[in-house]
């Protein structure tokens, strides 16, 4: 077996299957949630729970989902804000923005939006392989982190490590040969497929629903959320 | 039964989607720890938030996910044994007051304060509770006060604080419009309070009325998180209100009863159809009604003063500008604001039970210092608050520590600068 028929499986059937464990793996997880049961609130409201909701919201996009809004707290953790926000920051427009992305996504749903520059999608892609190193060691000598990080949290960081640099590695022909980084560029997309399901990199939906409920529960209370 | 196996069968049963989607919703990044006044003050990594409910995490994980069931089998996870447990228990009893102050540093908004109330449920329910609660929750159970304040106990006092300040104390009166019911920590050490708010109260034409039968507002069950005990402590407070047929119920300086009878009766037992309502708010309705008249800049020349906001009245409650805009006619000038506050705030340190454990007195006097030190950095004179159980930590930490600034309560500032 040579690299190109690795890459083949890996882009092909592989790709598919894992692209499919993914959706029904997070499709189980979505209903498993939404089945155990909610019990209803007869606690009367003293606010408004819809407008603690949209207020929520509004604070997490206007300026990025994960600043919390204590200041005093920024001050004494600034690591987890700065590299985290680039973090994601970077995965979001290498996943959505980039116009090698942008075709896969097109090649999946039929359709595709205006890409940014390469320039730019390669520097922040730079960024976020860096922001994450920063948070790996933020994680090896941060006592609580210590503490809380468990086998699942270190992978957790691997999977997406891995095909951040593998594809960063392929756009700049870097140390190895084009097809060889390409197929373990695939093997760690489709890694992390099947790992999200499994793990709570699943926090991406999650979100929407804490985000939610904290909303609801700080607006019940006229409390600003 | 294994005690674990109780206390897993607790969290179990408490975790709907409501928890659980929380739970799956943490990416474990340990900033909700920077969030708490007692990983602050002592910078034990054990006191993060995050930590508190990894009992919760992993009965839920191990016993509902498949993700979880796996990373067991893988040994990528660890089952949750016996001698784990009373760890935990020193954990969320003595060193959480259940502000849910992390709740609003948690990138994900996860709501900490009430998932640690459910660690504290099971944990109730195995028996790992810490002594000094159990024996107070006890005693509440069986003469009906904490502090021990007998049906005998109680009327001499309240007949006391009639006769010194002169006030009147309406009992068990049928048909009144409010229900009034202090805690004891104010029929027992802040008697000044009771006859504060019956002034106000009286002042304004209030139709109101004590009773025999709620005549004790704190939830002493609410803070061991052993519901049956919650719901027995609100239901003497429910029954006396059906008895006289009340119209409103409203809480004294007690934040943690605040939140039982406010935030959490209706979801676990029959509620009577009344309003309930603290004294915070109900107090500047008062003043916004016309019904009562302050003194304009009362306190203006007695040094700065200063709010401290009580978890469960101000961030839980939501009672945070209220007490401000009394402060602001009592003190135009000499009010101001400690930092952080309102909603960000932190805590005194005493409450969630914290206050009646002998052990936890090491990281709650701490915490107080933290406090403290927030107080004098803006040179105050007085630091007013709603919640007699802060107050009593304030209490204490001034005796130890000797600050500067004197601790009032609100009710009686108010009552003090009302226009005859
Ligand atoms: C709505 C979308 C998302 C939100 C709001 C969100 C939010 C967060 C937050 C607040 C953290 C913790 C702080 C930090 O380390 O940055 C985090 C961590 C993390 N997120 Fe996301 N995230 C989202 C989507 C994603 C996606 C799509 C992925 C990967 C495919 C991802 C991968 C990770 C990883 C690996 C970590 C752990 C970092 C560490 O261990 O320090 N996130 N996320
Ligand atoms: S509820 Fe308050 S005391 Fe408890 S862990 Fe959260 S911040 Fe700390
Ligand atoms: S801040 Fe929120 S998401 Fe982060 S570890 Fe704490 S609970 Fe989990």
């Amino acid at each position: 077996m040579n690299w190109s028929d690795i890459l083949e499986f890996a882009r092909g059937p592989f790709f598919y299957a894992a692209l499919l464990f993914f959706i029904a793996g997070m499709l189980f997880r979505f209903t498993r949630i939404v089945l155990l049961g909610w019990g209803k609130d007869r606690v009367k409201s003293k606010g408004s729970k819809l407008g603690g909701v949209a207020k929520t919201y509004a604070k997490a996009i206007l300026v990025w989902p994960f600043i919390p809004w204590v200041k005093n707290t920024f001050n004494r953790n600034p690591i987890i804000y700065i590299a985290g926000g680039l973090f994601h920051l970077g995965l979001f427009v290498v996943i959505f923005l980039g116009a090698a992305h942008m075709l896969v996504w097109k090649s999946l749903i039929g359709f595709g939006w205006p890409t940014l520059p390469l320039p730019i999608v390669d520097w922040l892609a730079a960024v976020a392989i860096i922001a994450m190193l920063i948070l790996f060691v933020n994680r090896l000598i941060n006592p609580v982190l210590k503490l809380i990080s468990g086998p699942a949290e270190w992978l957790n960081l691997l999977v997406v490590f891995l095909p951040m640099v593998t594809g960063y590695m392929m756009t700049h022909h870097l140390f190895f040969q084009y097809e060889m980084l390409y197929s373990l560029h695939m093997l760690a997309v489709d890694a992390l497929l099947i790992w999200i399901p499994l793990s709570r990199i699943s926090h991406f939906m999650f979100y929407f629903f804490s985000r939610t409920i904290h909303g609801a529960q700080f607006g019940k209370r006229a409390v600003s959320p | 039964m294994t005690t674990t196996q109780t206390a897993i069968n607790t969290f179990v049963h408490e975790t709907g989607a409501w928890v659980a989607s929380q739970l799956e919703a943490c990416t474990r990044c340990g900033m909700c720890a920077e969030a708490c006044h007692f990983y602050q003050a002592t910078g034990n990594p054990e006191y993060a938030p995050v930590w508190k409910i990894e009992l919760v995490r992993r009965a839920y994980e191990q016993r509902f996910t498949l993700g979880g069931k796996m990373r067991v089998a893988m040994g990528l996870d660890k089952p949750i044994r016996d001698e784990e447990l009373g760890a935990w228990s020193k954990i969320v009893y003595e060193a959480c007051t259940m502000c849910n102050k992390c709740a609003l540093v948690c990138p994900m908004g996860i709501q900490l304060g009430p998932i640690i109330h459910n660690v504290r449920a099971g944990l109730s329910d195995a028996g790992l509770v810490p002594e000094d609660l159990k024996a107070a929750v006890q005693k509440q159970k069986e003469i009906g006060s904490p502090l021990g304040a007998t049906d005998s106990v109680y009327d001499q006092r309240i007949e006391w604080v009639a006769d010194e300040w002169e006030v009147d104390l309406p009992m068990d009166v049928q048909g009144a419009d409010t229900l009034v019911v202090f805690s004891s920590i104010e029929v027992m050490k802040f008697p000044e309070n009771i006859a504060a708010i019956a002034k106000i109260l009286n002042k304004a034409g209030e139709k109101w009325t004590l009773s025999h039968k709620a005549r004790e507002v704190v939830n002493f069950g609410f803070y061991e998180g052993n519901e049956e005990l919650t719901k027995l402590f609100m239901k003497r407070v429910f029954d006396g209100a059906r008895e006289l047929g009340v119209k409103r119920i409203l809480v004294t300086e007690c934040g943690h009863a605040y939140d039982a009878l406010r935030w959490t009766a209706a979801n676990i037992m029959d509620v009577p159809d009344v309003e309930i309502t603290h004294v915070a708010g109900y107090i500047w309705n008062l003043v916004g009604a016309g019904r009562i008249k302050l003194k304009q800049g009362a306190l203006d020349d007695k040094g700065v003063i200063t709010f401290h906001d009580a978890c469960k009245i101000q961030r839980r409650g939501g009672h945070i500008d209220e007490p401000r805009e009394l402060l602001k006619i009592l003190a135009p000038n000499a009010f101001k604001e400690m930092t952080p506050n309102k909603e960000q705030a932190i805590c005194c340190g005493g409450g969630g039970g914290v206050i009646a454990i002998k052990e936890a007195d090491p990281q709650r006097y701490k915490v107080f210092e933290m406090k403290m030190e927030q107080a004098n950095r803006i040179g105050a004179k007085t630091v007013a608050m709603f919640c007699s159980n802060c107050r009593l930590q304030f209490t204490d930490g001034v005796q130890k520590y000797n600050p500067p600034f004197k601790v009032a309560g609100m009710s009686q500032l108010v009552a003090d600068a009302l226009v005859e």
